[in-house]
């Protein structure tokens, strides 16, 4: 046995080990929905359930069914996968400047009412989300937007959330950067994009993090305001095309690595960010 | 002068900022609120006028057996989650601590659960979970049984819970985490001192300065419960017999399908009364300051 070999195995009690061999065994099981779902994707439907989990044919027909043959039983993949895109890329850039700007004024403006408006948030944070949704659909059925992509972008273009956040952490920021500022006369946008932004990129990737997440991936808000499947985002489109079509379990995991796929791409790039934001939310 | 000049438009930017935000949420956020008053004591149907009718949605909701079952689900979830979360998140805590170089790897395993899609994977448990499902293919190759998971009420609430804690546990944990690193060393030398075995030690020196975290988690766990939806509407779709119907689905279904949107917005208003109510109870039950003297 090498010494270095040597020292790693003292380096734990036997007790220790076994220990970090089961945390490590726990979180590789942690991930086995995620691996079951893309061997059943990669697979004819008549083998998913029957054999191991890397055995059976491999084929990207599922995939190549959803794009081409499930459009003819009005179920337009590519379509709702663009709509999914669209709408969550608008929300989290609007989101992320508005949040940016609002929480500046918040954290480094003097203005009457601003304690006010810091307890505002805090209320609004604590009410559920969940209770709005049946007057939300009043409001948009009111505007005339049910069944556009407006009523999936409106209703979350802003952020209370993501402005106390960020608010939070641009507090933080020495205030010679900002007196700094004040000698060049730079201007509101120049302030936040130079200074602000660029100080405070973690925070901000958590609150971009978490808000594409929750609009890919919400489901009852979408299922109640679009009714057609031209408009459907995928996770809607999904879901319905589970229930009626049940029987194709190949297609429908194709259809969940897809919805699963950016969410996952986007954690693992930003997983740095991620953990210590986590570490800031937690303080 | 001029330091004046400079203070008042600072003060202007400011306001117009917030005053952006508050424009955007008197639409999106204080009038559905007027909504939700208004329709609570109005009978409405979508497309006629509101009547005024009191306490008499209250009266009914509190008759409607379905949303009477729904807050009882929500009991039964919890007595299942409860321990899976706290179980879990204190076993993941404990974990990261043990593992030290490998801790980003292992904590990124058990949350990316966290931030994957809910609509996915309750598509995957449904195959996962099905009577030919990989996970009973094996227990039928182990022992020779197959669970009947999405055919019995409890094993279908297990089921739930199972999913929803498989989503959630990797958070919790990192939150117990973040806790056990505030633990002062020096009692439990102190501890080893005094003879106390691994047992006394987490009972009556980890789980106690724990407190704060522990109560978050069961903060989070109570919020969960009241607002579950994607998981029940698509692995059991509420079944069987009703008995994984979350109060959420109640509303969906009163407002959408049974067309009564007065009777889901006081439902609606009760099921956030009562999950603020529980966390309310919960922190005077569990809550304790911690003073290391």
């Amino acid at each position: 046995m090498t010494p270095r070999l040597r020292r790693l195995l003292q380096a734990k009690t036997p007790g220790g080990w076994v220990a970090t061999i089961g945390i490590y065994a726990l979180a590789l099981t942690w991930l086995y929905p995620f691996v079951w779902m893309v061997a059943a994707s990669l697979k004819p439907t008549a083998q998913i359930y029957n054999t191991a989990l890397f055995a059976g044919d491999w084929t990207l027909d599922n995939f190549r069914f959803l794009f081409a043959t499930a459009d003819k039983l009005d179920r337009p993949f590519l379509q709702a996968l663009g709509i999914s895109a669209l709408v969550t890329g608008t929300v989290t850039v609007s989101v992320l400047i508005t949040s940016a700007f609002i929480a500046y004024a918040l954290a480094r403006l003097r203005f009457p009412g601003r304690k006010l408006f810091n307890d505002f948030l805090l209320l609004q944070m604590v009410i559920p989300t969940a209770m709005f949704i049946l007057p939300l659909f009043v409001l948009v059925k009111e505007l005339g937007l049910l069944n556009s992509l407006s009523a999936l972008i409106l209703p979350s273009a802003m952020s209370g959330w993501g402005i106390f956040m960020m608010s939070q952490s641009f507090r933080a920021l020495p205030e010679e950067y900002f007196d700094a500022a004040r000698l060049d006369r730079a201007s509101l946008w120049q302030t936040v994009t130079r200074i602000v932004v660029p100080l405070n990129t973690s925070i901000i990737a958590i609150v971009a993090l978490f808000t594409f997440t929750g609009t890919w991936d919400n489901f009852l808000w979408p299922l109640i305001a679009i009714s057609d499947a031209e408009r459907m985002p995928l996770s809607v489109l999904l879901a319905t095309f589970s229930k009626q079509y049940g029987g194709y379990a190949g297609p429908v995991m194709a259809g969940a690595v897809l919805q699963t796929l950016p969410l996952a791409l986007l954690f693992l790039l930003f997983r740095r960010q991620f953990l210590q934001g986590m570490a800031l939310s937690l303080k | 002068m001029i330091r004046r000049a400079a203070i008042s438009r600072e003060a202007i930017v400011g306001l117009t900022l917030v005053g952006v935000y508050l424009a955007y949420t008197a639409v999106f956020w204080a009038y559905p609120f007027f909504w939700l008053a208004k329709l609570s004591v109005t009978q409405w149907r979508f497309f006629d006028d509101p009547v005024f009718v009191g306490a008499r949605n209250l009266v009914r909701i509190v008759q409607d057996p379905q949303f009477l079952g729904s807050l009882w689900n929500v009991v039964r979830f919890l007595a299942f989650y409860l321990p899976l979360a706290f179980g879990g998140s204190l076993l993941v805590a404990f974990g990261l601590q043990q593992v030290g170089r490998g801790r980003a790897f292992v904590a990124l395993c058990f949350l990316l659960s966290n931030v994957s899609s809910g609509v996915a994977l309750s598509l995957v448990f449904l195959k996962i979970f099905s009577t030919t499902g990989p996970l009973n293919n094996t227990l039928y190759d182990a022992v020779g049984i197959r669970i009947p998971w999405t055919n019995h009420p409890t094993l279908a609430m297990l089921a739930i819970a199972l999913v929803v804690a498989w989503k959630f546990v990797g958070y919790y944990g990192l939150i117990v985490y973040s806790g056990l690193l505030t633990v002062p060393k020096e009692l439990y030398d102190a501890a080893r001192l005094d003879h106390a075995g691994v047992w006394r030690r987490l009972v009556n020196i980890t789980l106690p300065m724990l407190n704060p975290q522990l109560m978050m988690v069961l903060t989070f766990a109570i919020l969960v419960s009241f607002g579950l939806f994607t998981e029940p509407f698509l692995i059991t779709g509420g079944g069987p017999a009703d008995s994984t119907v979350p109060p959420q689905m109640v509303i969906y279904e009163t407002a959408f399908r049974r067309l009564q949107p007065s009777h889901a917005a006081t439902m609606s208003i009760i099921i956030s009364l009562a999950s603020y109510l529980l966390v309310v109870l919960a922190r005077r039950l569990f809550e304790r300051k911690v003073v290391i003297a």
